[in-house]
């Protein structure tokens, strides 16, 4: 076990991965020598070299296209982009080609490949390097979608992501990259896709969460327990697929459900679980399902933690769903 | 072959071997065995046949559409003998049926794609027109215009990194060389000497769009000078010109010296697909003066000239691939259509529960 961050974690799985499989290989901007700008390759070129740590053109579209095509001819490519909002050059690439390739070929080809994609606000970044674009893809049949909050799980949803046979779409909460330290295993450690994680038992409230958003909802669920009322938090940890078993055993146990996502809130991936909450077991509720979002504004740079669902906003979203 | 005789250079004017008379115009020896030629005529027959086929089915509605392929054949022969089959790389675009089936795509699947049977190697999954073979390596053909471009480099870049001395191919028609995934294909190809040979199926229009709406560029083939490539025009209604430039072009990237761009100035005798009427943007006349130039005819000639064919001959062929055509087409049609459940497989590698709850509820 070490003491690592978020970014550490990232890089000492590369680093472990890449050791176990030489199929896999980095490619994205300034991910060689540079070891990457949030530095999650750094010291991996020099470990693996150019053939292995491919600094690309700046170029989103022959990142995550030529991505397609390694993982297709049998590599196993993570490829990082430096921000999700710079993913768009690249999201056809994404959709027409890493999404579709496996159904259009009858299964003949297949690409399993991951997209690192840092993202998400609070780093005084404006829209261009704020963004949570997750939406996107969880509306793309053919990707999956992760979503880690925590260095440990950073580790083991990777290690998953990156030996799924299927296109795997990394989202990093990068506020959260060197902003604590937890235990993570050194050996091999690999957490399943679609098993959300209790991040708090409780009682009284369900909070649902993840990414980034996951530490202001704990947060809350601190502030929650020195008022007496036992919050329920799960962290999803995937998006696609989700964890649809562990949220509507605890919906349905407590019947009061606050969703924290710091995307847009109009079609958030929160409003999926709010419609299926509604319709499986809408007897069960107490409360209509609250949501508890960035709101429907390009990610702004003044206001940026006015933006963020942070724990006042998620507070008073439970008082409502209490006092219904 | 080519490069040694030091006349083919980026900017000439289109290479071509053969005259239109059908005389063998280069200044080397032709170093194809008489049988090569023969079974490349036969490919271009075939092509032209199975065009024709399919436009019948088309307006028999037994197929929704067809992107013709007639005035490309002689591209596409040459194209594929210059390949290793099932060991090299094609990425293929929407109107390469004729590159396909000389790579050896049997004309069973083209038929079970056309009509979304079992017969289908990739499942009925996506309209006509969009082949893909995986024992041939024939990444099945995708939609969106250039996206192809980039994978295609992908896979050429994983095949100099394990040295598996493999050539990615990828053809695309000029409109798609406006995209910018044709700008971030050549340009990564390019700085990274990627074994692939990119090659442009010139036929002058993409759907209506003329290409002096399409590229400012005097030709597409001096677009390789940018990215660190050599670029070369080819008569591509000469089979042979383009399979020798093929040749020298894939020789070049399976040696380790990088990517090569090569256009191939071809025409589409009918319209863009059975959803377009091309008389409202191609005058009637330079059609007909594409067809005087047809590769079918100009390599007939070629034959009749080195003594290799006769009408006897003709008559026998076209008999004989009528035949196979017809055998083919009833086998993809005895396999049945594709059945419904198949919709919720290999959207991944297992399908997911929620896949398996929708298929409950169709």
């Amino acid at each position: 076990m070490a003491q690592l961050n978020f970014v550490q974690a990232i890089t000492h799985t590369l680093d472990f991965e890449m050791a176990r499989d030489p199929r896999v290989v980095l490619l994205g901007e300034d991910v060689g020598k540079r070891g990457g700008v949030f530095l999650a390759s750094q010291g991996l070129f020099d470990r693996y070299g150019p053939d292995r740590v491919i600094d690309t053109p700046l170029s989103e579209a022959a990142i995550v296209g030529a991505a397609v095509g390694m993982a297709a001819h049998g590599l196993r490519p993570v490829a990082e982009v430096q921000f999700s909002d710079y993913i768009y050059p690249g999201f056809d690439q994404l959709v027409s080609q890493a999404a579709k390739l496996r159904y259009r070929s009858g299964g003949q080809f297949f690409a399993p490949m991951v997209v690192r994609l840092p993202a998400g606000g609070g780093v005084k970044g404006g829209h261009h390097h704020s963004q949570n674009p997750e939406t996107h893809f969880v509306h793309t049949p053919g990707l999956k979608v992760v979503y880690p909050s925590s260095p440990a799980d950073a580790k083991g949803l990777l290690t998953t992501a990156i030996r799924d046979d299927d296109p795997v779409v990394f989202m990093e909460p990068k506020r959260l990259y060197r902003a604590f330290k937890e235990e993570v295993p050194d050996g091999e450690y690999a957490v399943p896709l679609g098993q959300a994680r209790v991040r708090l038992e409780g009682d009284d409230v369900v909070l649902i969460s993840y990414g980034g958003s996951v530490a202001e909802t704990l947060m809350a669920a601190g502030a929650l327990s020195e008022q007496g009322v036992s919050a329920h938090v799960l962290d999803l940890r995937s998006l696609l697929p989700w964890d649809k078993g562990a949220v509507l055993e605890a919906v349905a146990r407590v019947g009061r459900v606050v969703l924290v996502s710091e995307a847009p809130k109009t079609a958030g991936f929160v409003s999926e679980i709010a419609a299926t909450i509604s319709e499986e077991i809408l007897d069960t509720l107490l409360a209509p399902p609250a949501r508890v979002t960035g709101f429907d504004t390009p990610y702004p740079y003044a206001q940026d933690r006015a933006y963020l669902p942070g724990v006042n906003r998620i507070l008073r979203a439970v008082q409502g769903v209490l006092n219904y | 072959m080519i490069q040694e005789t030091h006349l083919f250079k980026p900017f000439d004017k289109p290479l071509s071997l053969v005259t239109d008379a059908g005389v063998w115009n280069a200044p080397f020896e032709l170093d194809l065995p008489d049988e090569t030629l023969l079974n490349m005529y036969r490919d271009l027959v075939l092509s032209r046949l199975l065009d024709e086929q399919l436009g019948k089915l088309q307006r028999l509605g037994k197929t929704s559409f067809v992107a013709p392929n007639a005035g490309h054949e002689g591209a596409h022969v040459g194209v594929a003998y210059a390949l290793r089959a099932g060991f090299d790389w094609l990425f293929p675009y929407y109107r390469d049926h004729g590159l396909v089936l000389a790579l050896g795509v049997p004309l069973r699947e083209v038929f079970g794609q056309t009509l979304a049977t079992r017969a289908d190697p990739n499942k009925g999954r996506q309209m006509p027109a969009h082949p893909g073979s995986g024992a041939l390596n024939v990444f099945t053909a995708a939609s969106p215009i250039a996206s192809h471009l980039p994978p295609a480099v992908g896979a050429a870049l994983s095949m100099k990194l394990r040295g598996t001395g493999q050539v990615a191919v990828a053809t695309f028609g000029e409109g798609a060389t406006s995209e910018g995934d044709f700008h971030a294909a050549m340009n990564f190809a390019g700085v990274q000497g990627a074994p692939i040979v990119f090659v442009c199926e010139n036929n002058g229009y993409a759907i209506s769009v003329a290409l002096r709406k399409q590229s400012g560029s005097e030709t597409i083939a001096a677009k390789a000078y940018a990215y660190g490539m050599p670029g070369y025009t080819v008569d591509g209604m000469d089979a042979l010109a383009c399979y020798y430039v093929m040749q020298d072009a894939v020789a070049h990237a399976r040696e380790g010296r990088g990517p090569v761009l090569v256009e191939l100035l071809v025409y589409r005798y009918g319209a863009h697909s059975s959803a377009d009427d091309d008389s409202a943007y191609r005058p009637r006349e330079e059609v007909a003066a594409w067809r005087r130039r047809d590769p079918l005819g100009r390599f007939r000639r070629f034959l009749e000239a080195r003594g290799l064919w006769e009408e006897v001959q003709e008559r026998g062929l076209r008999d004989e691939l009528g035949r196979t055509l017809s055998a083919a087409l009833a086998e993809a049609e005895a396999a049945g259509s594709v059945p419904t459940e198949w919709l919720f497989d290999d959207v991944y590698a297992e399908v997911p529960d929620t896949l398996l709850e929708q298929r409950e509820s169709l």
